[in-house]
């Protein structure tokens, strides 16, 4: 008797798995779905083609531009009426915590976090972090000394040397700035021996990356991904993950409140943190906020990288004084 | 008896007249006032929040002055640049004068950011060119570009093409007599250019230098390239501070220093029309061109002058970029391992989006020359011979939304055009169309000058000849008036065309899938880190605009000196 319930029970399962399948293809989101991001613009149509496979139905508009000029367009937006955007998916948790602020963002209470860090999502389940863009060194491969530390790049044999993103043009870079300034063994101090170095602070990652490689600055400040994958294709820089930790950022995902297609929406959140948004998201060289999506060619397994904490309701706060302050310390 | 045909002419005026303050008033009116709004009431709450903590912030001032010593600064080298070469090229014997004027429009097609990453690399410690020579400087010095100094050369090479170009759509118009006249007299030939040929070209000179001062007040990528590294901060780099500042009222803070920029550009336009009232500069045209002064033993040194700077400003730059562009990641150095071919194949088969920019920055580009030279020419009619009030106030803003970093506009843009236009019901936002409206509104003032310009230099008679002789306005327009500033209005027509074909501030927040523009793209790869796609791509644009400024010489019966490579 025990022998014949089997294939019942399989055939059971089986049906219940057409009713799952059927439920949900009636619910299957469609229409037209509005993206603005501010990932690279080969990342982002990755993404979206790979969204498009899952959700065939959806229509998906993508507008990418730099983060500064992807919030100049939801701004002018918001104020002239609506955003015409449902997704966002922008470089750090500091903007959207202030979209956040000021009541555009829709919560998806169901998102599905399970076995994500509860660091790289936000509380109330606004937005939701994609993956860690962590924060090193760069050097150009022809430097004659390689800092191990964040504190190394102050000595003076870097003199001269040393390229950084600008915390006033960059929002990512400012939260670099509002975490590290925070840390007793850096500090301001820390920025006013840089000064002292004569680090320039360049408009971008893009300007540190093109500065490094071309050996026009030897050391860099600069993003994990950048640099590995200018190294993969042949450039002459390395990436170091600095003694003291590396602050990160994590492209967080998140529906506007104004969204008209909250289906699709919910969808792209549900395809980014799921474990094939992952796994592209690593195949795309980015190390993945779900730890068992697995790790970039560049990181070997089991690596450790020592992060440091954010708090992120912090930056924002501080933001404003901070970047006076870093105005002040290296000239304007 | 009520005379019918002075009824009839009058009408057509009066309603070409309102029908051109319409169209001004739409293009640079409409948009400023909108963003005005935004800086003294956001969302409709009037509020001087924003107003005073612009004004009483110190980096404000401090920013304004910095851009007013760049702009002049800048609009100054491009004079001296772009004046001489064009007095040389136009008025003396040198040979191969085509091919000087090549050298000295391209500039003007390169992206100001692809020039600015050039000339860092070149004067920077990685410099192929001073290693070989055994000049570059040791790793850790700091570039000389980083600096006030290294903005203003960079803008003013930058913007040289603007004096040069309309100087020499001037200069085509110098009548043969008064040199010979001035010759026979006994002047020396310097003499005859300080008194007879600068005094008569002031029109062309003042607005080229007006458009060059207007120009270097707005440029976001030199300084956003020199200045942030340099600490040293002009307005345009400020706006994009506090755009990328968190938290509320960015809009209106941008609005407020926008108002700053589009103040100091009126005060410059206002001293030019000082410089050119109550003054004569009209030539009776349609005599011989000057006879071009002998440099006799002068030539070679003149013309090795003249090729170490195309080599300077336009060889330079290129052959940096071509390099870049050969290699397979950005910093090998070029030979016959790491050269490839690779950059290329992706921008050209592989990424569909450059393929497309391609298609609509040309489209747009030429639509908006096009278009601008139709409504300047006109415009430039009434605001000349007619002296009418009404035009002559509103043209005063024609030049605001290009002396605007590019993010202004296309801000004042989206709060104008995101809802439906009323009426029509139709919608421009996320089109094509919206980045067109933002052309024509930005570039008028780079097509407008020059043809006012033309028509401060020519004769009215043959106009009043044929309105005695019974053609009315519309057709003495298109028969008397058109041909005889067409070298102004073509000049116009290229400047727009090669500044909207790079065109990247203002698309940067208006394209859409579909409606790219190389700016963009271009944009996109640098900002990825993929310069090496980017140089591909900016040495295909050089390229595409040198084959179609090369195929003009193919057309046949465009009147002399339309094109300024050709004599």
């Amino acid at each position: 008797m025990k022998v014949a319930s089997r294939p019942r029970l399989i055939l059971a399962a089986g049906l219940a798995a057409i009713v799952v399948a059927a439920t949900a293809g009636a619910q299957a989101p469609g229409g037209k779905l509005v993206l603005y991001t501010s990932q690279p613009e080969r990342d982002a149509s990755q993404t979206v083609a790979a969204f498009k496979r899952v959700y065939p139905a959806v229509e998906v508009e993508v507008f990418r531009s730099g983060t500064s000029e992807v919030m100049a367009k939801l701004a002018a937006e918001f104020s002239g009426g609506a955003s015409k955007a449902d997704v966002l998916l922008l470089a750090d948790a500091a903007t959207m915590e202030s979209l956040k602020k000021d009541g555009r963002l829709l919560a998806y209470p169901d998102a599905k976090v399970a076995g994500l860090d509860s660091d790289t999502y936000d509380a109330d389940r606004t937005y939701f972090g994609s993956k860690l863009i962590t924060t090193g060194i760069a050097v150009n491969t022809s430097a004659k000394s390689r800092p191990t530390s964040w504190a190394d790049l102050a000595r003076p044999e870097y003199k001269g040397q040393i390229a950084m993103p600008s915390p006033l043009y960059s929002g990512a870079a400012a939260i670099m700035l509002g975490t590290m300034t925070t840390r007793p063994d850096l500090g301001w101090a820390y920025f006013e021996k840089l000064k002292a170095a004569d680090a320039v602070a360049v408009r971008g990652n893009g300007a540190v990356l093109t500065a490094v490689a071309n050996g026009e600055k030897a050391y860099g400040v600069l993003v994990d991904f950048m640099a590995f994958n200018a190294k993969a294709k042949g450039s002459p820089i390395d990436f170091i993950f600095p003694a003291e930790g590396t602050p990160a950022v994590t492209e967080p995902v998140a529906i506007l409140k104004t969204t008209q297609n909250a289906p699709a929406a919910r969808a792209f959140v549900d395809f980014i943190l799921s474990d094939e948004g992952q796994k592209l998201a690593v195949s795309m060289g980015y190390i993945p906020a779900r730890a068992s999506a697995g790790s970039p060619a560049w990181l070997p397994p089991g690596t450790k990288i020592k992060l440091m904490n954010t708090d992120i309701a912090k930056v924002v706060q501080s933001n404003s004084a901070n970047l006076k302050r870093f105005a002040d310390i290296f000239g304007n | 008896m009520p005379d019918i045909a002075g009824f009839r002419e009058r009408a057509e005026e009066y309603s070409l007249l309102w029908a051109l303050v319409l169209v001004v008033g739409v293009l640079s009116l409409l948009p400023l006032a909108r963003l005005l709004i935004e800086g003294v009431a956001p969302n409709g709450q009037p509020s001087t929040a924003a107003l005073s903590s612009v004004l009483s912030s110190p980096t404000t001032w401090i920013a304004a002055q910095h851009s007013l010593a760049t702009a002049l600064g800048g609009t100054v080298l491009a004079m001296v640049i772009g004046g001489s070469v064009a007095l040389l090229v136009s008025l003396t014997d040198i040979r191969g004068r085509n091919a000087f004027v090549f050298c000295f429009v391209i500039p003007l097609m390169l992206a100001p950011q692809v020039v600015a990453l050039a000339w860092l690399q070149l004067l920077g410690p990685s410099s192929t060119l001073l290693k070989m020579i055994g000049l570059a400087p040791p790793l850790g010095t700091r570039n000389p570009l980083y600096s006030p100094g290294g903005i203003i050369l960079l803008l003013g090479i930058q913007y040289a093409p603007l004096v040069f170009l309309t100087l020499r759509a001037g200069l085509r118009t110098l009548p043969q007599e008064l040199i010979e006249a001035g010759l026979a007299g006994g002047a020396k030939p310097l003499r005859v250019v300080r008194t007879i040929v600068l005094p008569l070209m002031t029109p062309p000179l003042v607005a080229g230098i007006a458009l060059c001062f207007v120009s270097c007040l707005g440029n976001f990528g030199i300084p956003a390239f020199l200045g942030i590294p340099g600490n040293y901060l002009v307005l345009p780099t400020l706006i994009y501070q506090r755009l990328a500042g968190l938290g509320p009222g960015v809009l209106s803070e941008v609005a407020v220093l926008s108002m700053l920029v589009g103040f100091i550009a009126v005060l410059g336009i206002l001293l030019q029309d000082v410089m050119l009232r109550r003054r004569d500069f009209r030539i009776t045209t349609t005599s011989n061109a000057a006879r071009p002064f002998e440099l006799q033993r002068w030539r070679f040194g003149v013309e090795a002058v003249l090729w170490i700077l195309s080599v300077v400003i336009l060889v330079l730059p290129i052959v940096a970029l071509v390099c870049t562009s050969l290699v397979s990641a950005a910093g090998l150095p070029l030979n016959s391992t790491t050269a490839t071919l690779e950059n290329y194949a992706f921008v050209l088969f592989e990424h569909d989006a450059a393929r497309r920019a391609f298609r609509n920055s040309f489209g747009l580009a030429t639509t908006a020359a096009v278009v601008i030279v139709l409504i300047a020419v006109p415009l430039a009619y009434f605001l000349v011979w007619r002296r009418s009030r009404v035009l002559r106030l509103i043209s005063l803003v024609t030049e605001l939304p290009y002396a605007l970093p590019g993010v202004v506009l296309a801000i004042s843009a989206i709060l104008l055009f995101l809802k439906p236009l009323p009426l029509v019901r139709m919608s421009l936002y996320n089109t094509v169309w919206i980045i067109l409206f933002c052309y024509l509104a930005r570039f008028l003032a780079l097509g407008l000058r020059p043809v006012v310009s033309g028509y401060h230099q020519l004769d009215r008679t043959l106009e009043e000849a044929s309105q005695i002789a019974g053609a009315r306005l519309l057709r003495r327009i298109r028969t008397i008036i058109l041909p005889l500033v067409a070298p102004a209005a073509a000049a116009g027509a290229l400047l727009i065309f090669l500044t909207a074909f790079n065109e990247l501030t203002v698309s940067a927040l208006l394209w859409s899938s579909g409606a790219e523009t190389l700016g963009v793209v271009l944009f996109s790869f640098q900002q990825g880190g993929d310069s090496t796609y980017a140089a591909a791509l900016a040495t295909l644009t050089v390229v595409v605009s040198i084959a179609l400024m090369l195929s003009t010489l193919l057309v046949r019966g465009l009147p002399r000196g339309v094109l300024p490579w050709r004599d």
